[in-house]
């Protein structure tokens, strides 16, 4: 490993899972939720003695639940509660990550269009509670492309392209041209990955009514996460299951949490079904019914004309929802549909404008890239980042924190110009 | 969480989920006091190779620190460790125990390669006292500006741990902390304790005429003195994990109650933004009534 040592520590704070680790591997140490166990609520001006230590996070938190109150310090990509925030990263640091806080440099991410009092805020609690040697806060979505590079078709480091960040809460839509965040063009869809398992849950309430219902969310989970996937046409999917029935229909063995009897889910149209609400979002939602594919083009084509090749050329998924089988091929072929038909449409006007003369544009490239770090892509790239040798420079240093306060986190140095 | 966990949080997780499941690795990490892990699998997949790198190791040598990996770990101890590292490890993972508390306990204990490495100064003062003889001054550089000195008497083992901090609010914090080690011993229920002095700037008298000590405002010194009680069979072990891991412990609970002080001020802002909020100006120019029945309006 080439780089600094002690390692940078890299935190990808979700709305469901935080991810932590050292830079330069290739995986976080730790995927846990982010979720944090507190002694049900006291006033804060009367608490004694050690009762502040007293909590749990991650999945520790939610072993204890029972007799904690069990909270989410983290909502919709956005820091929520600051002191329980802080407890938490006290527990990732001396407790997880086992490391003197002052001797290493942290690298933390933040969601686009992230408020700068927020990063103020993580700015102040890193320097002044942790005494960090140094601090740099990133983009999810550029550290999402940056991690595409590790990927072996991907032939140029570019830090232009469109980031599809789809985790457990919210999908985003999120252009980026040369390191910068278009931050007028992106787009929030209120579908993503607990949708797919709410959605299941329902088609399975309505045909397995052995399923225990206070069991009904976990199995439907299990069973998005082991057999999902995405077909290429919903029509003739099903037309496959009925001639060969016994060749699609999985089954799943469940076992009941209290009895201990186990019991048995037949997995059939449920596969295809629910990552299918990405593309035909009228088969869950009534009330947004744009499919993923045309919000991409549509984002893309609200930014910059100049950029938008680019972003079309390089389509990254990233998050633990697009993980489904084929996503990214259906993705590709959804997209490049309409971007050709716009080019027809184009041809043409110009065609009868210039008087039955043959004009050619040239192709739109439209590339979706899958690659294999997809579900904490943000992470990865963080790792990468953070393990180059001249990472420290790129830094917020203590010192320049004691010299200007907190306001240094606002000026956010540009990721590109380190590479 | 009021204690520092003596193992590996991360060492023991791979470990279990590699025992189960062998794929390639490579993994490197870090922890307390500049000490670095690399876990790796350069041969095969079932041949896990744990390598420590520790800055302090040279000195720890010279106390006898190979004895006691030796002793823990046997053969799986490398003569030649991985260049770059100071003690190498190799796991076989096909010879793993089956059952799954040797198992636990084979992960434990690899997992505490750090603490076992700086565990041989205390073990050589503590088998020492016992046969009545003194030691010279052990010292230990186990971070850059940082010294431990473990020192065996004709009745006691006295331990000094010099400390620096970095900033001044934790000079302060840890002045007040290490007073209360003092002043807590008085209580009835933890009479038994080792005495604990504490000394800013001035170096203990052990340790005068000690080359290299810096003389600093920002220096303090911890002196712990352990009693053969103290290190009686059945509480070494646990004296030694604990006693190492002082200066964590005593900042990680400085940061501890900085956050704490911290959530106590943002609950004092939200309480004040509260009043202000409730605040409305007096609106200006309006008629007011006296007692008698009369207006008059306020210029």
């Amino acid at each position: 490993m080439s780089g600094v040592y002690p390692p940078p520590v890299v935190i990808d704070n979700g709305t469901g899972y935080t991810k932590l680790g050292y830079a330069g591997n290739n995986d976080p140490q730790y995927i846990i939720p982010t979720a944090i166990a507190v002694k049900p609520s006291q006033n804060v001006a009367t608490k004694r003695g050690i009762d502040d230590l007293d909590f749990y996070i991650g999945d520790d938190a939610f072993a204890n639940a029972k007799s904690y109150d069990l909270q989410y310090p983290v909502k919709h990509g956005q820091v929520d509660n600051w002191d329980l925030m802080e407890k938490f990263h006290q527990a990732c640091i001396f407790e997880y990550m086992r490391c003197e806080p002052e001797d290493h440099y942290f690298l933390m991410t933040e969601p686009p269009l992230n408020a700068p009092e927020n990063r103020e805020y993580t700015a102040e609690i890193m320097f002044e509670s942790f005494g960090i040697k140094g601090l740099y806060i990133a983009v999810q979505a550029v550290l999402a492309l940056a991690a595409s590079w590790a990927d072996k078709n991907v032939k140029e480091q570019t830090l232009t392209g469109t980031v599809i960040d789809a985790g457990d809460g919210v999908t985003h839509v999120i252009p980026v041209a040369e390191g910068f965040v278009v931050g007028s063009s992106i787009k929030h869809i209120p579908i993503a990955g607990r949708d797919i398992t709410y959605f299941v849950q329902q088609l399975l309430r309505d045909r397995e009514p052995q399923i225990p219902p206070e069991q009904a969310l976990e199995t439907a989970k299990a069973i998005k996460e082991a057999y999902s996937y995405v077909c290429p046409d919903i029509v003739k999917e099903f037309r496959r299951y009925e001639t060969e029935a016994d060749k699609f229909i999985k089954s799943y063995e469940g076992k009941h949490s209290v009895t201990g009897k186990p019991f048995n889910v037949d997995v059939g149209y449920e596969r295809f079904l629910g990552p299918e609400i990405f593309f035909n979002p009228e088969i869950y939602s009534s009330d947004f019914l744009t499919p993923l594919p045309e919000v991409v083009d549509t984002v893309i084509q609200s930014c910059p004309i100049d950029t938008r090749r680019g972003l079309y050329k390089n389509i990254v998924l990233s998050g633990g929802s697009t993980m489904f089988k084929d996503f990214g091929r259906r993705l590709q072929r959804d997209i490049k549909k309409s971007v050709d038909q716009r080019t027809k449409t184009a041809e043409e006007l110009a065609a009868r404008r210039l008087g039955g003369a043959q004009v050619r544009a040239a192709e739109v490239d439209v590339n979706v890239i899958s690659h294999k770090k997809q579900r904490y892509a943000v992470w990865f790239g963080g790792s990468l980042l953070a393990s180059t040798g001249d990472f420290p420079s790129y830094c917020h240093s203590k010192q320049d924190y004691e010299e200007y306060g907190p306001s240094i986190a606002r000026y956010n140095r540009v990721f590109g110009s380190i590479l | 969480m009021i204690l520092l966990e003596y193992a590996n949080r991360i060492i023991i997780e791979t470990l279990r989920e590699r025992f189960s499941n062998p794929i390639t690795t490579s993994l490197n990490i870090a922890d307390f006091d500049g000490v670095g892990y690399r876990l790796s699998t350069p041969e095969s997949k079932t041949l896990l190779v744990v390598s420590m790198r520790m800055p302090c190791f040279g000195e720890l040598l010279q106390y006898g620190a190979m004895d006691v990996l030796r002793r823990e770990y046997g053969s799986m101890l490398e003569a030649t460790p991985e260049p770059g590292f100071e003690v190498t490890l190799k796991v076989d993972i096909e010879k793993v125990p089956q059952d799954y508390s040797d198992r636990e306990a084979l992960i434990r204990k690899i997992a505490l390669l750090k603490r076992n490495a700086l565990a041989a100064p205390f073990e050589q003062a503590f088998d020492a006292q016992i046969d009545g003889r003194e030691t010279p001054l052990m010292a230990i550089h186990y971070r850059d500006t940082e010294v431990f000195y473990v020192k065996a008497g004709t009745d006691r083992v006295t331990v000094i741990f010099s400390t620096e901090f970095k900033e001044e609010q934790d000079r302060i914090l840890g002045k007040v902390f290490l007073q209360e080690f003092v002043d807590a011993r008085r209580l009835p229920q933890i009479q038994n304790a080792p005495q604990v002095l504490y000394t800013n700037r001035d170096p203990p008298l052990e340790l005068r005429g000690q080359p290299g000590l810096k003389d600093s405002e920002n220096i303090g010194y911890v002196t712990f003195v352990l009693f053969p009680r103290h290190f009686s069979k059945e509480k070494r072990e646990d004296t030694i994990s604990k006693i190492q891991l002082f200066r964590d412990y005593l900042h990680y609970h400085i940061k501890c109650s900085k956050s704490y002080m911290h959530s106590r001020m943002r609950a004092r802002v939200a309480e004040f933004l509260k009043v202000l909020n409730r605040a409305k100006p007096e609106p200006v120019n309006v008629e007011k009534k006296t007692i008698a029945g009369k207006t008059f309006k306020r210029s």
